[in-house]
């Protein structure tokens, strides 16, 4: 069989896959009839370009696209475009498989979700839009394409999470969104100004090259500050304390298919993108003088994982408390970029990455499941999940997969992940990182088990009574709860994947 | 030749299927299971007979082959656990003894449970089958580790069946005291399992690497071993107690006997079966089958000798005084099983193989023929309502006789020769050099006087003079299925002796003591005495002389023999004067205080149950005050700070956006401050 080669823009296929879409959405909004098929369609649409973008994504990392072939080193192989201001590569992909899944999940279950909403076309072109950001952000090799995806994806975000535009707790929590958004979005570009008046250049390459050569302008102060502006307006992305400020609220208001996409994708995006920056372009070896981000990450994993899971401890929404646990989680992954201290690099970036695989499922399902029973109106209380077995016991187990996967019990794919960051912070030599993950994963199985306590032991309620079962919600939860569960077989697959694609930015 | 043996696990397999089908369908079978039973006991029975017979006419064996790998270990170190068979003489010697009283027992089952319509049959049906597949591989057990297996399984079995009417206040509570008294000893057992796996990493009984070689080549290398500075004899020594520790708590040892005799509220043919003849034998032959470690280590074989030769008379002292006919059985059986102990002890591992076959064969004699007795007397068990039951009752009468004088040791029956196997090996080891052994064969001079008088005291009270309530008069006829096990013991207490007349070899010759020429394996391979099995009797007497300095004096068997055979005649006498009138008087009221601490058993009972509740349960409420206190305060208390934090935690959230942008940007400072002092920017 003749090997037919596509032409290297084709690379770029997932997120133009994506954006067509959502281009498309609007000329579909526009011809589609006004009735209740309109919904199908445009759900329809979108569900098919995710899948699509989910398929030819999979197809490139099955492929071997933007990885090293065999017998080539383990960073070769990455495809540049644009003057090498776009970079595909074997991460680029992993966390567009990430985004897509997740995005596929939460349009499935709209479409139940959103069965009055008036605005239906404009909430799947902002989701798909959002998307195409999160893509971009994975694939960017320079500050500004990355900081113009970053745009691209913040901005659909907060009009997202104001969607349901008569509930004041959406509108608020967008708003808040919205501000501490535009505040770190100041900070980042500020960040990224300072270096490119430290290193004269604002592409990935360029700048690694300068800092390198140690040919920079202002001394280390500038690029100093630079890179920690930088973090930090990355830390507002991946809601890591103390950048985490709109989370629980954004989380709470937002619809909750959207505080699964928020919490779960746009989450990958910002992990992508810190992975990225501060192990390729920020490597440790060039810059630990000026600025020991390794420590930087440490505290903030510590405090993130620390402060978000006592605080999810006395919740009594389940939706804010399932926020404060997807907080939680960005500390867990930062110890991906906190253990790189020494051993086995690859191994320790690819453990985040692999979690980060694995919370994309179990996280967007149980936001899902909330979405479910906000499609009952059955309340957000732990109280109101009360007996809630007794009339769905499908969803209730789901529930109660999801939460016990996330806890790092051995039910789903979350037990390895966590045994991996957890292995990955001993490979490191950073104990106190294994024993925050391990204190933290205690405290959490607490108020997870609150919830499915709530489901399967107390009485119901008498007022509760579930009538429909909407297919979408049911699908997207069934489909999130089977990979969930396939992935404690399947892991090492894609930790496999995850470890090839570290190799390939993470130095020798 | 191999081909024998690879049928011969089904010995093992009959019952187990027996145990299976029972269970399932039990309730819809005839004589609700006992059929099956018997069909799988006989062909057991049957397999092992000729399993038997091509050992000792063709010369096939010994074998041994790993079955089963349920753990492997790690190439070249760890250790892999296996379940495995081992046929050799000694273990199918067992097998015939185990198969054939399990078989006998099954028929006269019919006659004691299915005839008396008891309820519940499909599981003591099911309970002896599980047992009896228990036992078997039990005995045909290659390793140590198979063997503490299949010991616990048949703990539980006794358990099961000591409690079998568990509707009654005793037999729940006798079986729990049995579950909880033999674990006690199981727990040494298991412990030393470990320490035989973590010094010679691995459980084997046979094969050139099996642990009994290795632990030889220790003794001999004289290597120090690390662990607490230990010497390898040390270790050695450690190891054997704490495995004699389970043996010590099955077969019924001072200070582990106290639950035999409340083992006697299951039924009697459980008694005959299980704590007669051979889960009590279990201990024994686990030391049996292990000799070779034993005789690398003289002062545990010291310590088993006084032990038994201790339990020997101190038993049979209780024996004397107890008015219940399953009773005096029970302290005889913990008594002759100290013979056997003693026997191992002082170097006699002929003596013991050959008292626990003898033994076998009359104790569940007398044992099946009490409960002959006991359901012709309607359940009655006290010998005080008996008498007289002689004439009424000729076939029991006379089998009983005949164990009875087994048991005593009067010759030619079958106790006499192996009893005196015993004692003989015993003193011939204390004249050779030995002379802790000088004390055990004291023990067991003075038990055999014993012995003689409370068997006879028991015949005479049980079957002489004239009868003393209304159902002795008119005693309850007993049918053929209970004749016939009754019949066929009867001829083998007769006859066993023949085994092995140790006596009287000066006259038959050394080559017609048929059970040592077995034991050392003279009609199967030489392999079976050389390192490849390392099992035989002859390789165990070079261990003994090597390593524990255990010499035979020269010593003719019959003055010894002679002598024993006095001591059993007076003490047959003493009871014949004492007991053989038509009306026979309490005599041994006549011991007054004496006779109170008899019949409380020297208070053994009270003194565990202080241990339990004056020493272990003070401890135990400490622990719990610990835990109580200590442990979950410490759990209340981190859950009660976690909670105190999350509350505060959760109040950074305050709900006002510009506090949020405040403290992210104060936030971003801290680091920024932080690492630019630490990253030297300024200075």
């Amino acid at each position: 069989m003749t090997e037919f080669i596509l032409q290297e823009w084709t690379a770029l296929a997932p997120p133009i896959v994506l954006a067509i879409t959502a281009l498309f959405l609007l000329v579909v909004d526009a011809l589609a009839p006004e009735d209740e098929n309109a919904a199908i369609w445009i759900a329809g649409v979108s569900g098919v370009g995710t899948l699509l973008t989910l398929l030819i994504t999979g197809w490139f990392l099955v492929a071997g696209t933007g990885q090293p072939r065999e017998g080539e080193p383990a960073n070769a192989g990455a495809i540049t475009l644009f003057n090498e201001n776009i970079v595909v590569d074997g991460m680029a992909l992993f966390f567009i498989a990430i985004i897509a899944s997740v995005t596929l999940l939460v349009i499935i279950a709209s479409y139940d979700y959103l069965k009055d909403h008036p605005y239906q076309a404009e909430y799947y072109t902002l989701t798909l839009l959002a998307a195409t950001g999160m893509a971009m952000v994975a694939v960017s090799n320079s500050f500004v394409v990355a900081f113009i995806s970053i745009e691209l994806a913040s901005l659909p975000s907060y009009a997202l999470v104001a969607s349901l535009k008569h509930n004041r707790g959406s509108v608020e929590g967008g708003l808040k969104y919205f501000l501490i958004g535009a505040l770190s979005s100041g900070i980042l570009i500020y960040g990224i100004s300072l270096i490119y008046v430290a290193t004269g250049s604002l592409q990935f390459g360029a700048v690694t090259e300068a800092i390198v050569e140690g040919d920079i302008t202002g001394g280390n102060g500038i690029l100093g500050i630079g890179i920690l502006m930088i973090l930090a307006g990355f830390g507002f992305k991946i809601a890591a304390v103390p950048f985490h400020f709109w989370a629980p609220e954004a989380y709470e208001g937002a619809p909750a298919p959207i505080s699964g996409f928020l919490s779960s994708a746009s989450k990958a995006a910002g992990f992508v993108i810190t992975f990225r920056v501060f192990v390729d372009v920020f490597p440790i070896g060039a810059v630990g003088d000026t600025v020991d981000w390794i420590v930087a990450f440490q505290v903030l994993a510590i405090v993130t994982m620390t402060v978000a899971n006592f605080a999810a401890l006395k919740q009594t929404n389940v939706k804010r408390m399932l926020a404060y646990s997807s907080i939680g989680h960005a500390g867990y992954v930062l110890i991906a970029l906190a253990a790189l201290t020494g051993g086995n690099q690859a191994f320790i970036l690819g453990s985040g990455m692999a979690h980060l695989f694995v919370y994309g499922f179990m996280n967007t399902g149980a936001f899902l499941v909330i979405a479910l029973v906000e499609y009952w109106g059955v309340g957000r209380r732990i109280e109101d999940y009360n007996g809630l077995a007794t009339q769905a016991p499908f969803a209730a187990a789901a529930m109660s997969l999801f939460l016990f996967t996330l806890a790092g019990l051995p039910l789903g794919g979350g037990f390895l992940s966590k045994f991996y960051l957890l292995w990955a912070s001993i490979e490191g030599g950073v104990a106190l990182l294994a024993i925050a993950l391990i204190v933290n994963s205690a405290v959490s199985l607490y108020y997870y088990t609150r919830v499915v306590k709530a489901m399967w032991v107390e009485e119901p309620s008498e007022s509760l009574e579930i009538t429909s079962y909407p297919v979408g919600l049911y699908t997207a939860i069934a489909l999130a709860a089977l990979v969930t569960v396939l992935l404690l077989p399947g892991f090492g697959f894609v930790v496999e994947y995850a470890q090839t694609a570290a190799e390939m930015i993470t130095p020798p | 030749m191999s081909e024998i043996f690879s049928t011969a696990p089904a010995i093992v397999l009959f019952p187990l299927a027996s145990f299976l089908i029972i269970l399932a369908f039990g309730k819809w079978m005839p004589y609700r299971g006992a059929l099956a039973g018997i069909v799988a006991t006989g062909f057991s029975l049957a397999v092992s007979i000729w399993v038997a017979l091509q050992m000792a006419l063709d010369g096939a064996g010994p074998y041994q082959e790993t079955l089963y790998e349920f753990i492997a270990g790690l190439e070249g170190e760890g250790v892999t656990l296996t379940f495995g068979v081992l046929f050799d003489p000694l273990s199918v010697l067992m097998l015939i003894i185990v198969s054939l009283i399990a078989f006998l027992v099954h028929v006269f089952s019919l006659g004691y449970m299915n005839d008396e319509g008891e309820t519940g049959l499909p599981r003591y049906y099911a309970s002896l089958s599980l047992f009896t597949f228990s036992m078997l591989a039990f005995v045909v057990s290659d390793n140590l580790l198979m063997a503490f297996v299949f010991f616990e399984l048949v703990g539980l079995c006794s358990y099961l069946l000591i409690g079998f009417w568990f509707r009654r206040d005793g037999p729940p509570s006798a079986a729990k005291k049995a579950f909880l008294v033999t674990r006690f000893g199981d727990y040494f057992f298991l412990v030393g399992v470990v320490a035989v796996f973590a010094v010679f990493g691995t459980t084997a009984y046979a094969g050139e690497n099996s642990f009994i070689n290795q632990a030889a080549d220790m003794v001999g290398d004289g290597t120090e071993y690390t662990f607490l500075n230990l010497s390898s004899q040390q270790v050695i020594d450690i190891t054997a107690l704490l495995i004699l520790g389970g043996a010590i708590g099955k077969s019924a040892q001072f200070p582990l006997h106290t639950w035999l005799p409340d083992a006697m509220e299951g039924p009697t043919p459980v008694s005959a079966l299980i704590h007669a003849a051979t889960m009590v034998a279990a201990g024994v032959y686990l030391v049996a089958r292990m000799y070779g470690f034993y005789a690398l280590s003289p002062n545990v074989l010291a310590i088993l000798a006084l032990l038994g030769g201790f339990t020997a008379l101190f038993a049979a002292t209780m024996a004397l005084v107890k008015q219940e006919l399953k009773q005096v059985l029970a302290y005889s059986t913990i008594s002759q099983y100290g013979y056997m102990m003693l026997a191992l002890g002082g170097g006699g591992y002929v003596a013991a193989v050959f008292h626990l076959t003898t033994h076998a064969i009359f104790k569940a004699l007398l044992f099946l023929g009490a409960g002959a007795v006991i359901i012709a007397m309607h359940h009655e068990e006290n010998m005080w309502e008996m008498g007289g039951l002689k004439d009424k009752m000729r076939v029991t009468y006379l089998t009983f006789l005949a164990g009875s004088l087994a048991l005593a040791g009067i010759f030619p029956f079958a106790g006499f020769w192996s009893k005196d196997e015993a004692l003989f090996e015993t003193l011939e080891h204390a004249l050779g050099g030995a002379d802790v052994l000088f004390v055990a064969y004291g023990f067991g001079l003075l038990a055999v006087i014993v012995t003689a008088f409370y068997t006879f005291r028991m015949v005479f009270l049980t079957f002489h003079g004239e009868p003393r309530t209304a159902n002795a008069e008119d005693p309850h006829s007993i049918g053929w299925n209970m004749k016939f096990p009754l019949v066929v013991l009867g001829i083998g207490s007769v006859l066993a002796g023949a085994l092995n007349m140790g006596v009287i070899k000066e006259f038959i010759g050394e080559n017609n003591l048929f059970l040592a020429e077995w034991l050392d394996g003279a009609t199967i391979g030489d392999e079976y005495g050389t390192a490849e099995f390392a099992l035989s009797y002859g390789h165990y007497g070079d261990l003994l002389s090597e390593y524990a300095g255990y010499e035979a004096a020269t010593l003719s068997p019959l003055g010894p023999g002679a002598i024993a055979l006095g001591l059993a005649v007076i003490g047959l006498g003493v009871a014949w004067y004492l007991y053989r009138a038509p009306e026979p008087e309490p005599h041994m009221t006549k011991l007054g205080g004496v006779r109170t601490v008899l019949m409380n058993n020297y208070y053994q009972d009270e003194a565990q149950v202080w241990f339990a509740t004056g020493f272990t349960l003070p401890i135990a409420r400490g622990a719990n005050t610990f835990d109580q206190g200590i442990i979950d305060g410490l759990v209340d208390a981190a859950g009660g700070v976690s909670m105190y934090a999350g509350e505060r935690f959760r109040k950074i959230q305050t709900g006002i956006v510009s506090n949020y942008a405040a403290l992210l940007t104060l936030g971003l400072l801290l680091l920024l401050v932080w690492l630019g002092i630490d990253g030297g920017w300024w200075f």
